[in-house]
């Protein structure tokens, strides 16, 4: 057993009779470079760790952390965490994970190997690869704002006093660019990023050469007049969409009439080919993990059936309400926080076509590059969509004039009921909760410009 | 805190092969969270965290490491962290450490001091008075946090200083349904000071306003789309003023030439009645505090004086780039963050007009009550926010509430469209993110109307 797994064990094995104990320990590598203009900007290391706990009594539940991981302090925090759950008003669907009946399998593809043998100067360089991709593609790329390399070695323990003890490690490495482009008057920017178990997965080229030239596609924007028209979400907007979508897939949401979804369980939400998919051990999603953040082994849940809402998405204490199982998708952004419920990887089956069938299909429509606001925009309680974007307007499924400063609207079950195709390029998003977008036709929008 | 042998043993390490300057930043951090949701206090929450982090800034870049051990040798392992890389001749240390002290931030009544029993029961009572509001109203939740923060700056220039934050903050949300429509309200005021924040603002008060907000939204009928003249509201519309103003005037997107305001120092934005300003030395606001995150005191800087650009906001480095003295906006969300240009609390300050002559000079268009927050491109200036709660004006006339309603537009533009700018002023409390850090800072300002913008909408 390793340290942490030990650290966890003792902390879970501190419960009290007629309590339960949770003990979630993280202990990281992370690693972080920034470049500007051909130097690095900042350079950042460090191995941070920490401890967060719950205690679960007659229905009451108290969480508390800490980063001092000294013998006193552990005693301390169990104790928080006891005083804590004192304050909390007692509910019999409380309660921490079962036991495992059988140790959950392991999901292949966390780590990347030759992740601890790559240097500093390694990942320096690719940091000033990425920006000089980015600002060589053309003259009129004027700065990156910012070209960035992270990575992270995390491992990751929990124990219960009701039985669970496991640990896991997972690689990460992501890189973004921000390319700034100018010609006369216009000054537009350009986001892209990529992630992926380990630095040599990345493709500095390809990411820089991306920015840049969504920062020059909107050079020339126009808004366009007023109006209905058919939508293409770009992947990475998609991907956004379903993130809005996916807080409203959450049992606890719908228990608490916070979801626009409540009691459509069964209805025809979406359009008939569409199929929606959580799944906590999708290998090659940023998501995976062999367990959820309270210890319940991870698994796939269809959402939507070919347009039928067929479930939710459950934590522990959220499924006890209604009387069945999780569905593994307990969340927590760190040890510093309790664990809530969460989509894990979520994503919408494609349709079958290739991202060009799709914009052939669409033929006269605005294709839409990216969102702006979409965190006060969207809401995922009412369902109003109303969001800025910036894109092209497509001519016989062809991009053509360059469009910004337009706000696209729809109620969400509208969108959803007019999803017509969604291509095979599916790509992840690591938004709080990861989401997969592929390029996807939407029938019919407001789109309001001038 | 640390004592200062420590301190400057560190510092000399973190020198050792060469750098310009060497900084430390120290932080011990303790807060309690409560949250109720569905008439239950579901999640009674504390932590305790201790950090520090070490810095070494060689010409123009830093290099930065952190631990959590604040150990002779946990700091030394950070310091050797942070100098890798360097390969000069040893730096030196100032051989006085001279002490920066900001204004003071009182607080009467500590919150560790308060047992979590009176910040539950807080909840409860938020939570029955937005209840009582009708039947419509479905969900009520209600979250309290408070945060103790206590961080040491030192630096191999000389500087030392010490800085003692703590925040409140309570929030309600309140959804409401009836015949198949859904609306929220929301109330989330904040300061820097102690559990008085609720003596301020009385619990079963922001409950009951969040309950009527939601309540009157049900009536919303869609938003149109187009262009119209708006009227902001006091205080949330604030907002607009930090997104389109306050990201392009923090100095490290000018020192990049990343922002629709660079090299236009004394051009005019506005009207006269446009005076713009940042200021993390008001006394008890959330985004106040004594000494930045890099040792600079808080101070008032005025960003535009009556629609002239005469200022900006900076931290350490771009300060130094730009050469002008930094104005104490270097911030950071932890010991685990470098510091970067953030705003603090950001004011568009009252102006001459009455608010009731504002909106009766409206034919038609919107009135902004409450912005759900926003987003902005700095180089650009474009920004986009979505509207919680909006009405429609008609012949000078609140009417309707709407929804769906957004409003989109450009920074320097939407200055120069500012109409009126009312004798009033409120302020709203709220969290800006930036490099992926998370600061609290305050929007204030009076009612302002604003010609002619474009409004996205469902009716097209």
């Amino acid at each position: 057993m390793s340290d942490l797994q030990k650290l966890a064990a003792s902390l879970a094995g501190r419960a009290q009779s007629s309590e339960e104990v949770e003990a979630f320990v993280t202990h990281e590598k992370s690693f972080n470079v920034k470049v500007y203009s051909g130097e690095v900007e900042s350079l950042s290391s460090a191995e941070p760790r920490g401890a967060g706990v719950r205690v679960v009594s007659g229905g009451r539940v108290g969480f508390a952390y800490t980063t001092d991981l000294g013998e006193q302090s552990l005693d301390q925090l169990v104790g928080q965490a006891r005083d804590n759950a004192a304050h909390s008003t007692p509910d019999e669907a409380v309660a921490l994970a079962p036991a495992w009946a059988q140790a959950p399998p392991e999901v292949t593809g966390l780590v990347d190997d030759a992740h601890a043998r790559v240097s500093s100067d390694d990942k320096v360089s690719f940091a000033l690869e990425l920006e000089r991709a980015t600002r060589s593609l053309d003259p009129r790329i004027r700065a990156v704002e910012e070209a960035v390399y992270s990575d992270s070695d995390a491992e990751i323990g929990l124990a219960t006093s009701t039985g669970i003890s496991g640990l896991y490690r997972r690689t990460d490495a992501w890189c973004y660019s921000m390319a700034i482009a100018t010609e006369g008057d216009d000054t537009e920017i350009g986001f892209e990023f990529d992630l992926a178990r380990g630095i040599a997965a990345l493709d500095a080229e390809a990411v820089g050469r991306a920015a840049a030239e969504r920062a020059l596609g909107v050079l020339g924007a126009a808004k366009i007049p007023s109006g209905r028209m058919p939508v293409v979400f770009e992947p990475y907007v998609a991907g956004q969409f379903l993130g809005v979508l996916g807080s409203a897939l959450v049992g606890e949401a719908v228990q608490k009439g916070r979801s626009l979804l409540a009691g459509r369980l069964g209805e025809q939400i979406a359009a008939p080919g569409l199929t929606m998919v959580d799944d906590g051990r999708r290998e090659g999603a940023p998501g995976a993990a062999p367990w959820d953040a309270e210890g319940v082994p991870t698994g796939r849940t269809e959402v939507i059936s070919k347009g039928v809402l067929t479930s939710f998405l459950y934590d522990t204490t959220s499924a006890r309400r209604e009387g069945r199982g999780s569905t593994g998708n307990a969340a927590r952004g760190s040890f510093k926080s309790a664990p809530h419920p969460s989509p894990s990887n979520l994503a919408i089956d494609s349709t079958g076509e290739s991202r060009s069938e799709v914009l052939e299909r669409a033929g006269r429509a605005l294709l839409v590059e990216d969102f702006h606001g979409v965190h006060s925009g969207a809401n995922p309680v009412t369902g109003d969509f109303s969001v800025g974007a910036t894109g092209r307007l497509l001519e016989g499924g062809t991009p053509a004039q360059a469009v910004k400063e337009v706000t696209i609207a729809a109620p969400m079950l509208e969108i959803l009921k007019g999803i017509e195709a969604v291509a095979s390029d599916l790509r992840w998003l690591p938004f709080g909760g990861s989401y997969g977008g592929a390029t996807t036709l939407v029938a019919e929008m407001t789109v309001a410009g001038s | 805190m640390l004592d200062e042998t420590l301190i400057r043993r560190t510092l000399t390490e973190a020198l050792a092969r060469g750098g310009d300057l060497a900084e430390l930043f120290v932080e011990r951090r303790s807060s309690t969270a409560l949250r109720l949701d569905d008439s239950r206090v579901e999640d009674v929450a504390s932590g305790r965290e201790a950090g520090a982090g070490v810095r070494v800034i060689s010409g123009e870049r830093a290099s930065y490491a952190y631990t959590n051990l604040l150990t002779e040798q946990g700091l030394s392992e950070a310091a050797q962290a942070a100098r890798a890389g360097l390969s000069g001749a040893e730096g030196t240390v100032a051989a006085d450490l001279r002490r920066s002290v900001g204004p003071t931030h009182p607080v009467k009544h500590a919150p560790e001091e308060v047992g979590a029993a009176a910040k539950a029961e807080a909840l409860s009572r938020a939570n029955e008075a937005a209840r009582s509001q009708g039947a419509a109203v479905r969900q009520v939740s209600a979250s309290y946090a408070d945060v103790q923060q206590h961080v040491l700056i030192a630096s191999s220039d000389g500087r030392i200083a010490e800085d003692d934050r703590t925040r409140v903050r309570f929030a309600v949300q309140v959804v409401a349904a009836r015949n198949g429509e859904i609306a929220t309200g929301f109330e989330a005021p904040g300061h820097s000071g102690g559990f008085e924040l609720l003596s301020v603002h009385d619990p079963a008060d922001l409950g009951e306003r969040a309950a009527r907000k939601a309540l009157r939204m049900l009536e919303a009928r869609p938003s149109p789309a187009g262009e119209f003249p708006v009227v902001l509201a006091p205080g949330s519309g604030g907002v607009l003023i930090h997104e389109a103003c306050g990201h392009g005037l923090e100095a490290d997107t000018l020192v990049k030439d990343a922002s629709v305001y660079a090299n236009r120092n004394g051009e005019r934005f506005g009207s006269e009645s446009v005076t713009i300003v940042d200021d993390g030395s008001d006394q008890g606001a959330w985004g106040s505090f004594g000494v930045d995150d890099e040792g600079i005191p808080a101070q008032r800087t005025v960003l535009f004086d009556k629609g002239v650009l005469v200022g900006h906001m900076s931290d350490l480095l771009s300060a130094a780039k730009i050469g002008h003295p930094p104005t104490g906006n270097g911030r950071r969300q932890s010991y685990a963050h470098l510091p970067i240009v953030r705003m603090t609390n950001t004011y568009l300050l009252p102006g001459p007009d009455a608010p009731e002559g504002i909106f009766s000079s409206v034919e038609r268009g919107v009135y902004a009550a409450t912005f759900a927050g926003g987003e902005v491109n700095p180089a650009t200036g474009n920004f986009v926010f979505g509207m919680a709660e909006a009405y429609m004006i008609e012949n000078g006339e609140v009417t309707y509430p709407i929804k769906g309603a957004n409003l989109i537009g450009n920074g320097p533009r939407v200055l120069e469209v500012i109409e009126a700018v009312g004798s009033d002023f409120d302020r709203k409390e709220g969290v800006c993110g930036k490099d992926g850090q998370a600061a609290p800072v305050t929007n204030g300002m009076p009612t302002v109307l604003l010609g002619k913008v474009t409004v996205g909408g469902t009716e097209a």
